[in-house]
């Protein structure tokens, strides 16, 4: 009896593959998939906005899709679906550089093109990464605004995550450069890790403003500093006083900005990036922009300088009371 | 016991197996009217390319939950052999074939720690691979400090998570290797039918004379080495070892048994139905992301049809389980009118 059920499903399931008969689609339309690291993050929903726009733009299809977990396998999974659709070009923010890797080699042996963005995967698993900005890019922007708000004079503090991370000692390196280069009026007084945790950050900042009565400005290196930055500053009643510009998704900022406490926050437009990501890999997949090039256009945004193998958003965006409330991320 | 009762639909009916083949061949329809390039080789081989590490655990818990057990770390136990996996290859220069090897063997010991406190502390299964669940995630996340991972494998060994062997995945060929050698003892030696007497009654078994401790032992040591073998299987798909190899993974294992119609109180289950359990699951997850970018009165429902695995997969099990249920009852009963009509038949047991 159970050997009978057995056998009978067993021939069933092995009928099912010999029934197949995929629906071919006219394939006229451009088809971009593009990749986030998790799909209901705000960043890379915003992301998908720009996205969309662009491939409206070009007439094309998108699908956006991504992990909902912490899977690691997640990533992988999606990329081998889509291999399955036969996409044209696939635009991946990678979550796990080594393991997306594979899956984005194999989509390549299946000539399907390969752009990333945001993360970067292996060199070889794509033909070019859509970097959101550099780290000169931002260590400038935050000094030059900074700078600006206290007309280029005074002491200033850093604020940043832990002293060891490579990205954030990178960014203050250009800070300092900066101000060398351009402020020498201004005098960098202290740099406090705050642990990636925004009380930390808020007792840090307390601390410095004692320490410093003096202060002009601080810089809030790591997102978690700024609105901790901006609570102790508000606390201090020195709203206005002591300047607060920092890096950070708007939406964490807001209330401090439009209070008049956090005077700039910035970041790269994230909009814009998912535009620029889609625009890229339908310029890879039509073959209008190929390896050697040194610039290519970009619909709305003109014509985008490449470099190597790489293609850079531009100057950070500045957020301010003025503009604060047009995003949503 | 059931070989004398003649071949009809109602008894076909009445089995859980059937009642998935149906579940599975709904999927397969309603997928392939609503999908994209749902039935084809190669999203065909997808399915099981991308499911084949849940489908080895859940054959492995099938044993452990006969028992009466549940075994919760085997999620974990596959993050913490990946590690041990990558390390060997990569920081011992050991040949990967040796080194997935030797994940298997600490998958057993693995297994053997939980058995172990189970079975000579007598501690609760659910509580020991609770702790266990913890500590190996624990010990892959201290020696990888959370955030290092090994990578660069051969491409032979890439081959075994990647390539196909004879038009399918070649990791389906271990797993059918992995299945029948499971099923084969569950079914088909007395060790293995020990499983459900010590499910069924663990006391009864144990004055029938047989080894209970040694035998929910090796449940265990069994449920821990596939963990082992499915990290490996991984890492050869992915390229990649990582801490985070196969979180959650338990809880899709342990859904499959159940939803093969295993009790999870133990004593009785089959094989065949852990393997279509999952089979119904992994086609599900794959169906649902077929139907991305599908449209409903114009609106794109790309970014719900993912979402929506959590979901179904919950009303699958749940469904799933009161047919079961329910045509069970209705047999009983059935059973029960015969038996009064004719009170020297024998009521057959479903």
């Amino acid at each position: 009896m159970k050997r009978k059920t057995f056998i009978v499903s067993l021939a069933l399931l092995a009928t099912l593959p010999f029934i197949s008969c995929s629906k071919s689609e006219s394939k006229s339309k451009l088809t971009i998939a593009l990749l986030p690291k998790s799909k209901g993050n705000q960043y890379f929903v915003t992301c998908e906005k720009g996205a969309r726009t662009a491939a409206k733009e070009l007439g094309a299809e998108l699908k956006f899709d991504g992990p909902i977990n912490s899977d690691p396998a997640k990533q992988n999974e999606i990329v081998e679906n889509w291999i399955t659709d036969g996409v044209d070009v696939i635009v991946a923010a990678c979550e796990n550089k080594d393991s997306i890797s594979t899956a984005l080699k194999k989509a390549q042996a299946a000539n399907i093109k390969v752009v990333t963005y945001d993360a970067d995967a292996q060199p070889d698993a794509r033909s070019f990464f859509v970097n959101q900005a550099t780290a000169q890019g931002i260590g400038e922007q935050l000094m030059d605004t900074a700078a600006s708000l206290t007309g280029g004079e005074g002491e200033f503090a850093l604020i940043t995550g832990t002293l060891t991370a490579a990205n954030l000692n990178e960014w203050i390196k250009y800070i300092k450069a900066q101000q060398a280069a351009k402020y020498p009026n201004m005098k960098l007084v202290d740099i406090k890790p705050c642990d990636d945790q925004k009380d930390k950050a808020q007792q840090e900042a307390t601390n410095l403003l004692s320490a410093y009565p003096n202060l002009k400005a601080i810089i809030g290196v790591c997102s978690p500093s700024v609105p901790g930055a901006a609570e102790a500053i508000k606390q201090a009643g020195k709203a206005g006083a002591v300047k607060l510009v920092g890096l950070g998704l708007p939406s964490e900022n807001k209330a401090y900005v439009k209070e008049g406490v956090t005077q700039a926050v910035i970041l790269w437009n994230v909009e814009q990036l998912g535009y620029l990501a889609v625009m890229a890999g339908a310029a890879v997949a039509k073959g209008e922009l190929a390896p050697g090039a040194t610039e290519f256009t970009a619909g709305k945004l003109g014509k985008m300088p490449v470099a190597g193998d790489n293609i850079v958003l531009g100057k950070p965006f500045v957020f301010t009371k003025e503009n604060i409330d047009q995003f949503d991320f | 016991m059931s070989s004398s009762r003649s071949f009809s639909i109602k008894s076909l009916l009445a089995r859980h197996e059937t009642v998935l083949v149906l579940v599975i061949l709904f999927e397969v329809i309603l997928f392939q009217v609503l999908g994209r390039n749902f039935l084809t080789g190669r999203n065909f081989s997808n399915v099981f390319r991308h499911s084949v590490e849940i489908g080895l655990l859940a054959v492995a818990m099938t044993p452990v939950i006969l028992t009466g057990g549940i075994d919760l770390s085997v999620g974990s136990m596959m993050g913490l052999c990946a590690v041990l996996f990558g390390m060997m290859v990569n920081s011992l220069g050991m040949n990967p074939w040796l080194a997935g090897i030797s994940a298997v063997a600490f998958g057993a010991m693995g297994g053997g720690v939980n058995a172990l406190l189970i079975t000579r502390l007598n501690l609760p299964p659910l509580i020991v691979t609770l702790g266990t669940f913890s500590l190996f995630r624990g010990l892959a996340e201290a020696i990888t400090k959370g955030a290092e991972s090994y990578s660069g494998f051969s491409p032979s060994f890439l081959a075994l998570g990647n390539s196909n062997i004879a038009g399918l995945p070649a990791q389906i060929w271990v797993f059918f290797i992995v299945a029948a050698g499971i099923w084969f003892l569950v079914h088909r030696t007395t060790f293995g039918r020990s499983f459900r007497a010590i499910g069924y009654a663990s006391e009864g078994a144990r004055y029938a004379g047989i080894p209970v401790a040694r035998n929910t032992s090796l449940a265990y040591i069994i449920a821990g080495a596939v963990a082992g073998l499915a990290a490996v299987i991984l890492v050869a798909r992915l390229g990649e070892a990582r801490a985070n190899a196969g979180i959650g993974y338990e809880l899709l294992a342990i859904t499959a048994v159940v939803l093969g119609g295993v009790s999870i109180f133990g004593g009785s289950g089959t094989v065949v139905g852990t393997i279509l359990g999952w089979i119904a699951l992994a086609i599900l997850n794959n169906g649902l992301t077929r139907i991305s970018d599908y449209k409903i009165m114009d609106q794109t429902v790309a970014s719900v049809a993912r979402e929506l695995s959590g979901l179904l997969t919950g009303l699958l099990l749940l469904t799933a389980l009161t047919i079961g249920a329910s045509t069970k009852t209705l047999a009983v009963r059935h059973a029960r009118k015969q038996s009064l009509a004719k009170p020297t038949s024998n009521p057959a047991t479903s």
